[in-house]
């Protein structure tokens, strides 16, 4: 598991860095973006996944984002990784921004000719935090996840899927219920198959149900004037419904004004990071 | 041995005799005791004694006497050895001392051959010695000396003697180690295991050295202490010296000014007494003389009569007729004037009493002392007076002589001057006077009088005193702390309004806090913010202050710096919510309607059922919880002191506010400000709500304390200080807990 650093920049006193590695769950080269608080200098830090939406890569969240800061002063590692497999050479994989490269959906494909390289759940999951924790100064213990729109879908699942792994989730504008959106549907057709069972254990909403009484902070900003919102791509009220029903924590702001880029994220991602820094750091 | 042991001290003994003898042969008459000494004694050893003979120019007969009385024991000890010697030597000082009697128990102990030859010459001894006593100078003079000779010869002796009785201290060389305790010696320590010391304490030497420089350097440093204070008792006693010089002088000129004056007046009484008697014999002696002649007038008077009567008595009838007629009339007018012979002035002198009690007066005087003069009554010393005492203090010039000092106090009362208040006096020997009994935080006037035989002085100036305030009172209720201050009130205590007050606190129940008392002086008004440290304990007094003084403390009151402190403001609730005894729980009942509706009030909540906390001014971190129904519709925020009252809280800029409002079976939660609110949804409704200010990041954060949760944050302009608010819309209650710390999640915002 050679890693390849491919760059590296000094930011608000720490670094940086994007490194690839050849992925084992996903068949191909991967790239991802970790970024190195000061404190790491000294000591292991907890770890911060952050997953992004769909068309994204590893670039667009260290560049736009501006989460160094809060990242730098809470001693956070960030790790971003890619949204998909890369240069698979899957026939359709480029075809559409919603499906294929770009837009792995963190789901394990059971259909063919996605089964291979599309594992995005495992390589989030288990691949990559064993990378990091073999290769960086991270505390295994301490461990949280968030995302933006499908990465904010990735995270929850994420986080909802393995009680007790994350310290903490949160999520701008995720896709909370996927089964019943036109993104999801057309994803999880492609990647799972027509077994709407199957499609539910990717399902935020659904997994909310059978969500054991374990103590899980979740933190929702949406933007009120986010089109995919309107367009019924996010659906964060079944969530919340069903987190309310089963007495899962979520504290969702519907802010006014915003929409879904990144914009949106920066204004938010301090909020976000001193969430996780609570139970990372708690 | 024994023999040649004793055979070269005798001869030392011997010279160490004559020397002695030098001192006291002359001392008395020793000529009689030739006589009593036998020959024999002397001859034994007459080498010896010829020889020192012929350095001696004295008479050989005094010579002798001594030289007999060495002898003796010199024979003695050549006859029973040095042991004897020694015992004999101490039995002779001792015959000397205390005659025959002393000497029968030892003569029963001896065993030896030569005893009868010993008690025979003993006997001379003795007699000798009672000989003695009719020297100048008696047995004790004489005893003492011949035991310095005997202790000599003794010494010489002993040290033979030593060497050879005892011969362990032949290893005297070898040092000693250890030091016996109860013996008080040094030993060493091979003696501690068989010797007598065996079952003595001993302590290393070097030990014992160091514990007897200790005692000797306490010794020294007592007589140093015993030596200043030696010097402080002199030079007290040179003061006294010239004091008493001072006095007596003082007094003597003051017996010659008026034995002068007594020997004046009487020089004075006697020239008048002498005047008055020289005047009255003049008029005796006239008034005598007057009646003398009138006297011997009468006398001359009755002489010619009779002649008159006896020629009449040789004339003619009818003439002695006619003149016996005439002469008749004229004895008859004669004899009726009454013959003064009383004597118009005794002899005596009638006036016998002499008046002298001015004299006596001015005798009685010679000891009394012009009445002193106005004593100087001082301004009162700060901080001598108590609650109910002050001190009063005054000097008199120093020629004065006082006996007693009447000082005299009332209160000072500027309301009513008319009418005059009741004076008080107490007299005092001391020129000060600690005056009890009196009202706290009072103006009293002083004066004071000096008095002694001669009478009293006139009164000093009047001098205003005031007694120290009463403790103020603590409002415990409402004290209000933080983390790094306490807002402390108080009650002043005291009608008069008072200088300033002291507040003094106490750290309490840290090791570290060591009852240290810091005070906080000058405080103006009622109440005081005191800084502290974070999560202690501190005990809290107050003290008034005026120019008598300080008040005692004031009752304590505990403060913990433990999260922020408040008490709900009554003056601000509606009148439709009830606070509990604790002062904690907030009640709105369902029964509660008012009739009327209520005025607008500045401080009273008119509109939105709510009240209003008294957060402590600082502009700190402040954290307190609310437990509430989740059910109950209810708001809870901070809220300007001066947000209006008769509108909601959170829909003026006044006041930031999360509201509860619980319809058909869905929780609305609402972040109000200027009735706005952002949209947000919780799914977790949150049963205590956790409350955090922040005035340094202009922040109001709202937690679910329960699962740590943060639910929302205001980022407020806090241009004042804000108090906690507690409103509720339905009937129900709420619980605040204030005074706790901050949970450790929400330190996060």
């Amino acid at each position: 598991m050679a890693l390849k650093q491919i760059s590296s920049n000094k930011c608000f006193g720490g670094l940086q860095k994007v490194f690839e590695h050849d992925s084992v769950e996903l068949n191909c080269k991967m790239k991802f973006a970790i970024y190195l608080p000061p404190k790491a200098e000294s000591g292991k830090c907890p770890a911060l996944y952050w997953l992004s939406g769909l068309t994204c890569t590893e670039q667009n969240f260290i560049s736009k984002s501006g989460y160094h800061q809060a990242a730098s002063e809470h001693g956070l590692i960030v790790i971003a990784p890619d949204t998909s497999p890369r240069g698979c050479n899957i026939k359709g994989e480029d075809e559409s921004w919603d499906f294929g490269t770009g837009a792995g959906f963190y789901v394990n494909a059971t259909e063919d000719p996605w089964k291979t390289n599309y594992r995005m759940y495992s390589y989030v999951t288990e691949e990559l935090p064993q990378l990091i924790n073999a290769s960086f100064p991270v505390d295994p213990q301490r461990m949280s996840i968030f995302g933006h729109s499908m990465g904010g879908h990735g995270a929850l699942i994420c986080a909802l899927k393995n009680p007790g792994k994350y310290k903490s989730v949160s999520a701008f504008a995720p896709i909370c219920n996927p089964v019943l959106c036109p993104w999801g549907k057309k994803a999880f057709s492609g990647y799972l198959g027509t077994d709407q069972n199957k499609w539910k254990t990717y399902d935020a909403t659904h997994l909310v149900e059978s969500y054991p009484d374990s103590q899980l902070d979740i933190l929702i900003d949406q933007g009120k004037d986010d089109q995919f919102l309107l367009d019924g791509q996010l659906l964060p009220d079944n969530f919340i419904s069903a987190c309310a029903e089963k007495k899962i924590p979520v504290v969702f702001r519907l802010q006014e004004g915003y929409d879904h880029s990144y914009y949106f994220i920066a204004t938010f991602i301090a909020d976000h990071i001193r969430h996780h820094a609570k139970y990372l750091n708690a | 041995m024994e023999e040649e042991a004793g055979e070269e001290p005798v001869l030392d003994r011997t010279t160490a005799s004559k020397d002695f003898h030098f001192y006291h042969m002359d001392l008395y008459d020793s000529e009689d005791r030739l006589q009593i000494i036998p020959e024999e004694n002397t001859s034994m050893r007459r080498e010896v004694v010829q020889a020192e003979m012929t350095k001696d120019p004295r008479g050989e007969g005094e010579r002798k006497v001594q030289r007999d009385l060495q002898e003796d024991v010199d024979d003695l000890v050549h006859l029973y050895g040095l042991e004897d010697e020694h015992e004999l030597g101490d039995e002779f000082v001792e015959e000397s001392r205390m005659g025959v009697s002393g000497y029968l128990p030892y003569g029963m102990k001896r065993r030896d051959p030569a005893r009868e030859q010993r008690d025979w010459r003993l006997e001379g001894e003795v007699a000798e010695a009672e000989d003695l006593g009719y020297g100048g100078w008696g047995l004790a003079g004489q005893c003492q000396d011949l035991r310095e000779a005997y202790r000599y010869t003794h010494g010489r002796a002993s040290e033979e003697y030593e060497c050879y009785v005892i011969p362990e201290e032949e290893d005297e060389e070898e040092a000693e180690d250890v030091f016996c305790a109860t013996c008080k010696t040094p030993i060493r320590a091979v003696e501690k295991a068989f010797d007598e010391h065996k079952e003595h304490e001993v302590t290393p030497l070097n030990k014992a050295l160091e514990s007897a420089k200790e005692e000797i350097h306490k010794n020294m440093y007592k007589l140093e202490k015993q030596i200043i204070e030696m010097e402080n008792f002199a030079s007290h006693l040179e003061e006294v010296f010239i004091t008493v010089e001072e006095n007596f002088g003082r007094q003597e000129q003051n017996f010659e000014l008026h034995y002068n004056e007594i020997l004046e007046t009487l020089a004075q009484k006697y020239e008048e007494k002498i005047q008055t008697l020289g005047q009255k014999k003049k008029e005796k002696l006239e008034a005598l003389y007057g009646q003398l002649v009138s006297c011997g007038e009468n006398l001359d008077t009755c002489k010619e009569l009779m002649e008159t009567i006896e020629e009449m008595c040789h004339e003619e009838k009818v003439d002695f007729l006619k003149d016996a007629v005439a002469m008749a009339d004229r004895l008859g007018k004669f004899l009726k004037t009454k013959t003064d012979v009383e004597i118009s002035a005794q002899p005596d002198f009638e006036d016998q009493t002499l008046d002298f009690s001015d004299v006596e007066q001015l005798m009685g005087s010679i000891n009394t002392i012009p009445a002193p003069s106005a004593p100087v009554i001082n301004p009162q010393a700060p901080n001598s007076a108590t609650g109910s005492s002050v001190r009063v203090c005054w000097s008199l010039y120093s020629d004065d002589t006082v006996e007693s000092y009447q000082l005299s106090y009332r209160p000072v009362q500027d309301s009513s001057p008319g009418k005059n208040q009741e004076v008080f006096t107490v007299t005092v020997k001391e020129t000060y006077c600690s005056v009890v009994n009196l009202e706290p935080n009072t103006q009293y006037e002083f004066w004071v009088i000096a008095q002694n035989r001669a009478g009293p002085s006139p009164s000093s100036e009047h001098a205003v005193y005031m007694t120290a305030p009463s403790p103020p009172i603590i409002k415990s209720k409402e004290i209000r702390s933080c983390e790094e201050a306490a807002l402390i009130c108080w009650e002043s205590g005291n009608l008069n309004p008072v200088d300033s007050y002291t507040v003094e606190l106490t750290q309490a129940e840290t090791p570290e806090a060591s009852g240290v008392t810091e005070s906080v002086v000058g405080i103006p008004t009622c109440e005081s913010l005191i800084q502290l440290q974070p999560r202690q304990c501190y005990t809290i007094f107050v003290r008034a202050l005026n120019v008598g003084g300080p008040s005692t403390r004031s009752e304590p009151a505990t403060v913990h710096t433990t999260g922020s402190y408040f008490h709900l403001n009554k003056d601000t609730c509606h009148p439709w919510l009830t606070i509990s005894k604790d002062g904690f729980t907030v009640v709105r009942s369902e029964r509660k309607i008012l009739a009327k509706e209520l005025l607008p009030s500045k401080t009273q909540f008119t509109r939105c059922v709510a009240v209003m906390g008294n957060l402590i001014p600082v502009r700190g971190r402040h954290y307190w919880e609310v437990e509430v129904d989740e059910c109950l519709d209810y708001t809870v925020g901070v809220a300007f002191e001066d947000v209006p009252k008769q509108e909601d809280l959170g829909a003026n800029c006044s006041s930031w506010c999360m509201r509860h409002t619980f319809a058909s079976s869905r929780h609305k939660y609402e972040f109000l400000h200027n009735r706005t609110t952002p949209d947000i949804r919780i799914t977790v409704s949150p049963k205590k709500i956790g409350i955090l200010l922040d005035y340094e990041n202009s922040k109001l954060s709202f937690f679910n304390v329960d699962i740590s949760q943060h639910l929302y944050t205001f980022n407020c302009q806090l241009h004042q200080f804000v108090h906690p608010c507690f409103s509720l819309e339905k009937p129900g209650c709420l619980k605040i807990h204030n005074g706790i710390s901050m949970p450790m999640h929400v330190t996060f915002y």
